[in-house]
């Protein structure tokens, strides 16, 4: 029993020694500060990081430790430093910001972190201009950082700064300088032919506004080809113009500056009057819903429809991303629509394509196979529905290509119902997938400039004409 | 700046369909800079953090904000475009009696208004544009391009201060916000009133919106227009319609 007792007190003499021993640890906590006895209050105390001075005492705090050559943590019997140089952080933009405001969760015991730095608690994520899609996979940490190793997390797809080099040795991440992203060298580090993340070998440039009659897009131009084709589309448009204002407008046969402002009356006339409730009706009834091609025959309506309703919801979800990024860039909904992985709009855009694919095939069927008397067989004709056929299918081998090159695994990519089972399949080719997707990016993207200059010239001229065409006979019922 | 009919009927145009639309489109931007703008500058007021919540946040606020400047700015650069169609492609006056243009008889009129509302002389006969019609044009077409350029400064600080000294920086600032409280305070009290709250058009003038203006409404509210079109009219061969576009 004494025995008992006497262990008893050994065990709590020892847990009193312990603490003491630790306090006495004449490094890390040295008990006295610039030559004055250290008060609890000095360390234990919430300084109000959103001004300067808090900011100040919360990084001196923490640079009590993390800016001692000793601060170092053992990885693999590895030591890695974990010291801030102060130096060079007060270089960079964040000078004035407390260590935790990103290290949100450092501030207790035990002193390690599970969500690491977080950026987004001030910054938004970057949208479709600066870099699209992909990099929402890419920890922000991946490329605001100087350690150029990255790894992909195959189990979550996250691409996230490695902490071991190439050799598999530990690294040091303390290093707070920020790199020139600006660089496009930058972003070999990543997109080069050897890299082991997924990333395409070829820097690409953004989508431009031109896309968005199909995909959610920027307001940026993306690449020349497209500059130059929306200064063609644009030149069309003008002879389009100049066309129609050829004729003579309510009796005016030479000046254009009369034929103009007679027809701007008008038409504000009509918007300004109750006329503008019919006006509306023949817009949804029968440009958006084409009630005249139904009434003329179904099967022509359900091939027209499975191509033009098709493209007007995508361009209806493309603005609805655009706006929802401008309004809300860190929302769930912006989120959900911006990540071509995410459930309702891999879904959406893979369905939608497959509708247009079906409505080109129908069409070709028509055309080539059945050949009924009155489906005129006109080249142009033929020539539209053949680009927007080899855009559809090019934009599916490149969705497929993005899967297997990227490797997100099947619970992410899944919901792409062509995308991923297509990915399956050319994934047996065992291609370099990085190399490959560069090349389709810009047949996809040429074609698409093609089909943007080509809009007001051939048969696509139909998309300004029938709808102006119907506007204007809306008296005439 | 325009008569399209025959002066023998008794519709006449007094707004271009594209004077029309501008006029909206600077309607709403106007509006709009005015809202999002005092809600930035004056963001500790219980009003404007309000309206900050509503929109969703000072970001977006002064997304907005440049949106707004960004149409309303558009709109002074087509009316200057079109100034310059008019001038070199129509070849029409600038600087006419009957043109926006300040001339020395809206001094007389602003005198004979004066000696009118004290009882001691007729209404004079005013133009086309009356002297504040004209005031009115100027405050907001000179305004803009003021407020545009000084916007401009702060919306890309650092390109201007390669540029000039640093403290233009701050000179923007304080202009941007003074010509915006006068800009605010002229359009909505003095044009409001005088052009939209005038007895004879309570509650709106509908001239701006129609285009249409008639007869009656000119002889009364620019005699001056009026005798200048039965003149041109009088002048021009009967039966041949008039030139004018």
């Amino acid at each position: 029993m004494t025995k008992r007792i006497l262990f008893i007190l050994i065990i709590m003499s020892v847990a009193l020694i312990v603490p003491e021993a630790r306090a006495d640890d004449p490094v890390m906590m040295p008990p006295v500060l610039d030559g004055k006895q250290r008060d609890c209050l000095d360390c234990h105390r919430y300084p109000n990081v959103n001004t300067n001075e808090g900011a100040y005492a919360s990084q001196a705090l923490c640079m009590e430790c993390h800016g001692q050559k000793a601060c170092e943590k053992t990885v693999n019997g590895q030591p890695v430093s974990l010291r801030v140089d102060l130096e060079s952080f007060e270089k960079t933009r964040h000078r004035y910001t407390a260590c935790i405001q990103c290290h949100t969760d450092v501030a207790r015991c035990p002193h390690d972190s599970e969500s690491g730095a977080r950026c987004t608690g001030c910054h938004s994520v970057h949208g479709e201009e600066e870099i699209h899609d992909p990099h929402l996979r890419v920890d922000c940490q991946a490329c605001h950082r100087t350690s150029r190793f990255v790894s992909l997390d195959k189990e979550s797809g996250q691409i996230r700064l490695s902490h071991v080099d190439d050799q598999n040795i530990p690294i040091s991440l303390a290093d707070h300088t920020l790199p020139d992203v600006a660089d496009p060298e930058f972003c070999k580090r990543c997109h080069r032919t050897e890299n082991k993340v997924g990333a395409a070998a070829a820097v690409l440039p953004s989508k431009s506004f031109l896309c968005i009659l199909c995909h959610s897009a920027p307001l940026a131009i993306g690449h020349p080809i497209f500059w130059i084709a929306f200064v063609i589309f644009l030149f069309g448009v003008i002879l389009t113009l100049n066309l129609w204002f050829k004729g003579s407008v309510q009796g005016e046969e030479t000046s254009l500056h009369r034929k103009v402002s007679l027809a701007s009356e008008s038409v504000w006339q009509v918007i300004f009057s109750r006329q503008v409730f019919t006006l509306i009706k023949v817009i949804i009834l029968d440009i958006f819903l084409q009630r005249r091609i139904l009434q003329e025959s179904v099967k022509r309506w359900s091939i027209h429809s499975l191509i033009y309703l098709s493209i007007l919801t995508r361009l209806m979800v493309g603005l609805l991303t655009y706006f929802a990024y401008r309004i809300g860039p860190d929302s769930s909904l912006t989120l959900a629509l911006l990540n071509k992985n995410n459930g309702f709009t891999a879904l959406f855009y893979d369905l939608t394509g497959l509708l247009i694919v079906l409505g080109i095939l129908w069409a070709m069927i028509q055309r080539f196979i059945l050949k009924p008397v009155h489906v005129a067989r006109e080249s142009q004709d033929n020539l539209a529905i053949a680009m927007i056929g080899v855009l559809i299918l090019l934009g599916f081998l490149l969705e497929a290509v993005r899967i297997v090159m990227t490797q997100i695994p099947q619970s992410m990519a899944g919901f792409s119902f062509i995308g991923y089972p297509l990915a399956r399949l050319i994934g047996v080719l065992g291609l370099d997938w990085k190399v490959v997707y560069p090349w389709l990016w810009y047949a996809h993207a040429g074609v698409g400039a093609l089909l943007i200059a080509y809009l007001p010239f051939g048969k696509m001229r139909h998309v300004f004409n029938t709808p102006l065409t119907l506007m204007m006979n809306y008296r005439m019922k | 700046m325009r008569i399209e009919e025959n002066p023998q009927e008794a519709v006449f145009i007094r707004f271009s369909v594209l004077q029309r639309l501008l006029h909206i489109i600077v309607m709403v931007g106007f509006t709009g800079l005015a809202l999002t703008g005092f809600s930035l500058k004056f963001s500790a007021q219980w009003w404007a953090s309000g309206f900050v919540w509503l929109i969703g946040g000072a970001g977006h606020l002064a997304y907005l904000h440049r949106f707004f400047a960004v149409i309303t700015y558009a709109c002074v650069m087509a009316h200057i475009l079109w100034l310059i169609y008019y001038k070199l492609v129509l070849k029409r006056s600038l600087t006419g009696p009957q043109s926006l243009f300040p001339r020395v008889k809206d001094v007389k009129d602003l005198l004979g208004h004066l000696r009118y509302f004290f009882g001691r002389g007729r209404l004079p006969s005013f133009n086309r544009f009356t002297y504040w019609e004209k005031f009115d044009y100027l405050a907001i077409f000179l305004g803009m391009n003021t407020m545009g350029l000084t916007g401009l400064i702060l919306w890309a600080p650092e390109f201007f201060s390669s540029l000039m000294p640093g403290y233009f920086i701050n000179l923007a600032q304080v202009l941007h916000l003074y010509e915006a409280i006068l800009a605010v305070a002229l359009k909505f009290v003095v044009h409001l009133i005088s052009a939209h709250l005038r007895p004879e058009v309570f509650p709106i003038e509908k001239s701006i919106f129609t285009g249409r203006t008639n007869r009656e409404k000119i002889m009364r509210e620019h005699p001056g227009e009026w005798e200048d079109i039965v003149t041109t009219s009088e002048s021009a061969a009967p039966g041949s319609g008039s030139q004018t576009s």
